[in-house]
């Protein structure tokens, strides 16, 4: 698991150790280049002091602490003084500072000649070599115990520093899952505020959905309630039928109170199905005069035995963009609809013509139609009107509506041609090759 | 008895006419709140059935309004809406009893029974006079010792005559209870149906007052 608190520890702890050691070399070259030119200097003054000296019958120190070690050659080149004459360091013919390896390790030498003698004072390198370390070392050493009481700090601030996002996972994970109330987002800083805001959002659209669905299925059941009832109790009709002419028709009344419950559970999943999306993918170019034509012939049955005169009155070759399955749902459904409500001897005609850049389908009876305060309201799921005696599910023209929107079309109600009965119109937007020649 | 019945779907509302009327109820059916209270206004009922998913006027508001013309009737309310605040609702509102869609026949009938009771004052499920019994769930009769199944108009006649014994009822007041609308009066039908429960369970059962009607005898031996 990457952890942002691991990461970021590891980051600068790592960031920190490579700077102390930048810092650690380059402290060691500076103290280096200092020991060199004290040790030089001290080299020199060494070598001057012995200029003056006599060496007639100087005792050798041979001291192995002494890291001196002085030579002194006379004019004619015979060494008249070594100071450790168990350690021989080569005769450098060359005066000033030099670096010589020998072989106990390399020296720096200092060669002083004047016409009298020749003076070369040596001391090892290694002695520098410490002392630079030495000291770079005293200078780093507080940075590297400052590492770990650093790391722990890091550790800590980071971890202050996400609390914040802890508290929100802590959160989260002890709602319950049907909680989608909003996160607190007050005293949030900068960086995790747009997390909750989108987490906010995210749990109202949920909710709202929700909400929607919860509504539909307490509707939809509520809704079947009604149907199930009829059949319960048209069945309990049957089981007490005395004789053969009663049974018969209870078992009349029986099925048509099931016919009616089908018939309102595909209602209710064809509201269900009408996702928008799902539809969309189904668009293609639908034409409108033979789809009519099939819905008509269709419904020529119910018409028929209603005694309604059903037709297709106007009719003009027009194509829109839709999902032919649903547009013949939602055209059936005003046809169906306008059958059931027409009286006996009355007529319904169905039609299509081009009106500005819609294809206008319009559903034409002689019912007794709506009253113009209520064209809108029966749209409304579940809605039913008073007194129609047609025992429907008010979902009819809740279908059509959604059908109509999703296709980008609008749906009205009208009060019929003069005056009596009911017209409903969906204007459809027309295919693009329909409104250029327009 | 006479039964008020408010409920707007066609097929319910049929059923639960042709079910209660089967069970020797005269039942009224109308389909809206209006009509509810023009029938209510134009008949005494002894029972009001009530949907509360009417359309127009909602049967809540109907049984407001009934209780505050104080018309006391019994209310049984039949819905669809089983939450607890919507029983409540009701009951509060002014109902006798509350019965979930869908329900059954029988038990719409035995609560219909046992608020008839509870407005009689009874405690006991039969009807008792003297040495007269009548079951209103089986439609049985007896009278010393000898039990008698009893038609539907029949149970109906001598229910409405033992509800208040020594009462006289009219022929048209006894034609009421054994008829809802659009139901055929046949003529006589009162005469006959008398006729054969004297036959039944003796002559003096019912006694005919000239001119005026017919009554239980306030004392029956």
């Amino acid at each position: 698991m990457s952890s942002i608190r691991r990461r970021l520890l590891a980051f600068l702890l790592a960031a920190l150790l490579a700077a102390s050691a930048a810092g650690g070399v380059f402290t060691y070259r500076k103290a280096h280049e200092e020991v060199d030119a004290l040790f030089d200097y001290q080299l020199q003054q060494m070598a001057q002091s012995l200029r003056y000296q006599s060496f007639l019958g100087a005792q050798a120190i041979d001291d192995p602490d002494t890291d001196f070690v002085t030579q002194v050659w006379d004019a004619n080149g015979v060494l008249m003084y070594l100071s450790r004459p168990r350690l021989s360091l080569p005769r450098l013919q060359a005066e000033g500072f030099q670096t010589v390896a020998a072989e106990d390790g390399r020296w720096r030498v200092y060669t002083l000649a004047d016409p009298a003698q020749v003076i070369q004072v040596a001391q090892p390198m290694s002695l520098r070599t410490r002392m630079a370390g030495e000291i770079a070392l005293r200078i780093a050493a507080p940075f590297l115990v400052a590492v770990p009481l650093l790391g722990l700090f890091i550790w800590i601030v980071v971890g202050r520093g996400m609390a914040p996002l802890t508290a929100i996972a802590r959160s989260l994970v002890a709602r319950n899952a049907a909680s989608l109330a909003p996160l607190p987002d007050r005293n949030l800083p900068a960086e995790v505020r747009p997390l909750v805001c989108a987490l906010n959002d995210l749990f109202t659209r949920l909710e709202r959905a929700l909400k929607l669905q919860r509504e539909f299925l307490g509707d939809a059941a509520h809704a079947l309630r009604t149907p199930l009832t009829a059949v319960q109790l048209q069945l309990q009709l049957l089981e007490r039928a005395k004789d053969d002419t009663q049974r018969g028709e209870a078992l009349a009344r029986l099925q048509g109170g099931v016919e009616r419950s089908v018939h309102l559970v595909q209602q209710l999943l064809s509201v269900a199905r009408l996702e928008p999306q799902a539809l969309e993918r189904r668009f293609a170019p639908v034409q409108i005069e033979p789809l009519l034509r099939e819905i008509v012939s269709e419904h020529a049955a119910l018409a028929q035995d209603r005694g309604v005169d059903l037709g297709v009155n106007r009719s003009e070759p027009l194509a829109v963009q839709g999902d032919e399955a649903s547009l013949r749902e939602m055209v059936g459904n005003l046809v169906d609809n306008a059958i059931r409500y027409t009286p006996a001897g009355g007529t319904v005609n169905v039609g299509v013509r081009a009106d500005a850049q819609c294809a206008a389908i319009e559903v034409e009876d002689t019912g007794p139609g709506i009253p113009p305060e209520e064209r809108e309201r029966v749209f409304d799921r579940f809605y039913r009107r008073p007194q129609t005696g047609e025992p429907g599910s008010g979902l009819g023209l809740s279908i059509v509506r959604r059908i109509a929107e999703l296709h980008g079309a609008s749906v009205s109600l009208e009060g019929g041609a003069d005056g009596r009965g009911l017209r409903a119109i969906v204007r459809l937007p027309l295919r693009d090759e329909h409104a250029a020649r327009a | 008895m006479r039964l008020l019945l408010v409920e707007d779907d066609p097929m319910i509302g049929e059923s639960v006419r042709l079910g209660l009327r089967q069970d020797g109820f005269a039942v009224d059916w109308v389909q809206d709140g209006k009509a509810a209270e023009t029938a209510l206004a134009a008949q005494p009922y002894d029972l009001a059935l009530l949907d509360l998913g009417l359309p127009g006027k909602s049967g809540l508001d109907l049984l407001a309004a009934m209780r505050r013309a104080g018309n006391g009737v019994p209310v049984l309310i039949l819905t669809a809406r089983d939450g607890v605040a919507d029983r409540v609702r009701g009951l509060d509102g002014g109902a006798d009893d509350y019965l979930v869609k869908p329900f059954d026949l029988n038990e719409l009938a035995a609560r219909v029974r046992a608020l008839l009771r509870r407005r009689g004052g009874r405690a006991e499920p039969v009807i008792r006079h003297g040495a007269l019994t009548l079951d209103p769930v089986s439609h049985e009769a007896s009278r010393a010792g000898r039990s008698q199944r009893l038609s539907q108009r029949e149970f109906a006649l001598l229910e409405a005559l033992l509800a208040r014994p020594g009462a006289v009822l009219s022929r048209a007041a006894l034609e009421e209870r054994l008829y809802g609308w659009g139901e055929e009066v046949e003529s006589n039908s009162v005469e006959v149906h008398i006729h054969n429960l004297r036959r039944k369970l003796g002559a003096d059962v019912i006694r005919n007052v000239r001119g005026v009607g017919y009554m239980v005898p306030k004392n029956l031996p």
